[in-house]
């Protein structure tokens, strides 16, 4: 049934996502023949070439920036709407688990997380040739290496998977507490996410002070720290992430099960 | 429990307000039953109690002896007040969607009843009209092999010819043995295919029993009895 509802939930926003990433992808494509770059080489006086280069370029940052907010509101929207709202009779009437609901949308918008990520990056290799980023790829690689040590490959996956999944159900919780209102549930919904964010970032600082204090000092007394430092402060940031993502998975199946009222 | 749907004091309050209050009601295999009661009288709350989209505060129901859950949802086909349909799709999506999640789901049936209203697998359900969606989600509805049919005010907004549409559609097409719980307002026009009756007042049960019997002993129709019952 999981495998179902992701397919699902898949066909319902690959509608959305895929346009999404073809407009980039053209977009990106456009701008390579426009070449605008160039640009920021050119030193004689600005005429329409350079203008329209400069718009074509700006265009397609805010479009970057445009991708990564729309993952952000689909992701919220499909939760939202699907589940606590008019949809919520379809979907909670059906032989599911709601553990389950859960986990297909937050497996789904992982799924678009990396897509995002992708599409980004492949529109980057579009725009300014695929050879320069495999040039600067092991240059990138080199440094994580060096930062982290042997274990960054580990460390590093681990931490950017761990915040996902912490950032995402954190969004979740807010709006299943939301959810617990009778009036303004959208309002209250985005109240409990300042809450939560705000909890999240004291119980952080307290962690940091209470096991960090080893990387400070050799922090304020010598300027790079060593690999082992720098794993042990992402292991941390990751083992937290993880347990609050945990936390907040049991508080909303326990109101998706327990305390549903859809309106 | 031999009854398809047993309930013993079955409770529930939203903050201190009671809309179901110590309700107890048995109900058996093979009946249309009508819950009627004004507004505000707890027929949605007991319809979604019955579908797991609410928990009780106190007592118990038992749908084929379960409480409410994943067993029971796969017996129980439900029809709810709001339109659920997710507006991007098509009616082929719908139905692989109901054919995937429901194995009672009678893919052949929903296309032959929306082929006779002209509705084709192509059509999006964005552009139909709300009386539309509405018939639309009562044939997927009606169109599972459920046990328990729960139909929450399947004709209360649409005009007298789509009720008379709407009626024939539940009666003609609810599997054999099963039964059928509707609630309404609107008893004279449903009057004629119930087998039973339940009056809600407040959250309470103020009248049960079959319709022959209503009939019999107070002499009057369920429409005039549920006037005088509720009678403001």
């Amino acid at each position: 049934m999981l495998g179902k509802l992701i397919r699902h939930e898949i066909k319902s926003t690959a509608r959305i996502f895929l346009p999404l990433y073809a407009v980039l992808l053209v977009f990106a494509l456009l701008n390579r023949y426009l070449n605008p770059l160039q640009v920021f080489d050119s030193s004689g006086t600005p005429n329409l070439e350079s203008m329209l280069k400069g718009i074509s370029i700006s265009l397609y940052v805010i479009l970057i920036i445009a991708v990564f907010v729309l993952t952000l509101v689909i992701v919220i929207q499909r939760f939202y709407k699907n589940l606590l709202g008019d949809e919520g009779y379809l979907m909670f009437t059906l032989p599911v688990k709601a553990w389950q609901h859960i986990l297909s949308k937050f497996l789904t918008a992982v799924i678009w997380y990396f897509m995002t990520a992708a599409s980004v990056v492949i529109s980057v290799m579009i725009l300014i040739g695929a050879d320069k980023l495999f040039d600067f790829l092991p240059q990138l690689i080199q440094m994580i290496r060096e930062a982290f040590g042997s274990s960054g490959p580990v460390v590093l996956p681990a931490f950017i998977l761990s915040q996902m999944a912490a950032g995402t159900l954190m969004i979740y919780s807010s709006m299943a507490l939301g959810h617990l209102f009778q009036k303004n549930r959208l309002m209250y919904s985005f109240a409990m996410y300042c809450a939560l964010y705000a909890a999240y970032q004291i119980i952080l600082a307290i962690l940091i002070l209470l096991l960090g204090n080893n990387l400070f000092e050799s922090l304020l007394q010598s300027a790079a720290p060593t690999p082992a430092q720098l794993n042990s402060l992402f292991g941390m940031l990751a083992a937290v992430a993880v347990l609050m993502a945990v936390v907040h998975f049991v508080l909303i199946n326990h109101i998706l099960t327990r305390k549903l009222n859809l309106e | 429990m031999n009854n398809l749907l047993e309930c013993r004091n079955l409770s529930k309050s939203f903050g201190s307000v009671k809309a179901l209050n110590k309700v107890n009601l048995s109900i058996g295999q093979g009946r249309i039953v009508g819950l009627l009661g004004p507004n505000a009288s707890g027929k949605s709350t007991f319809i979604k109690i019955c579908n797991d989209l609410l928990t009780p505060t106190g007592g118990e129901i038992r749908i084929a002896g379960k409480k409410p859950g994943i067993e029971t949802k796969k017996i129980v086909s439900y029809l709810p007040e709001r339109s659920y349909l997710n507006d991007w799709m098509k009616v082929s999506d719908i139905i692989a969607f109901f054919q995937d999640f429901y194995s009672d789901f009678n893919r052949d049936k929903a296309y032959d009843m929306l082929k006779s209203l002209g509705i084709g697998k192509k059509d999006r359900l964005k552009t139909m009209s709300k009386g539309t969606k509405e018939k639309v989600q009562l044939i997927l509805v009606m169109s599972r092999e459920a046990q328990l049919y729960l139909l929450d005010e399947p004709i209360g907004g649409v005009d007298p010819a789509a009720r008379d549409y709407i009626l024939d559609t539940i009666i003609s097409n609810y599997s054999e043995n099963a039964t059928v719980i509707l609630s309404t307002h609107l008893i004279a026009d449903i009057e004629k295919i119930l087998d039973d009756v339940i009056f809600l007042r407040e959250g309470q049960v103020a009248l049960t029993g079959t319709v022959d019997q209503i009939r019999e002993e107070s002499g009057k129709s369920v429409d005039s009895l549920f006037r005088e019952v509720f009678k403001c």
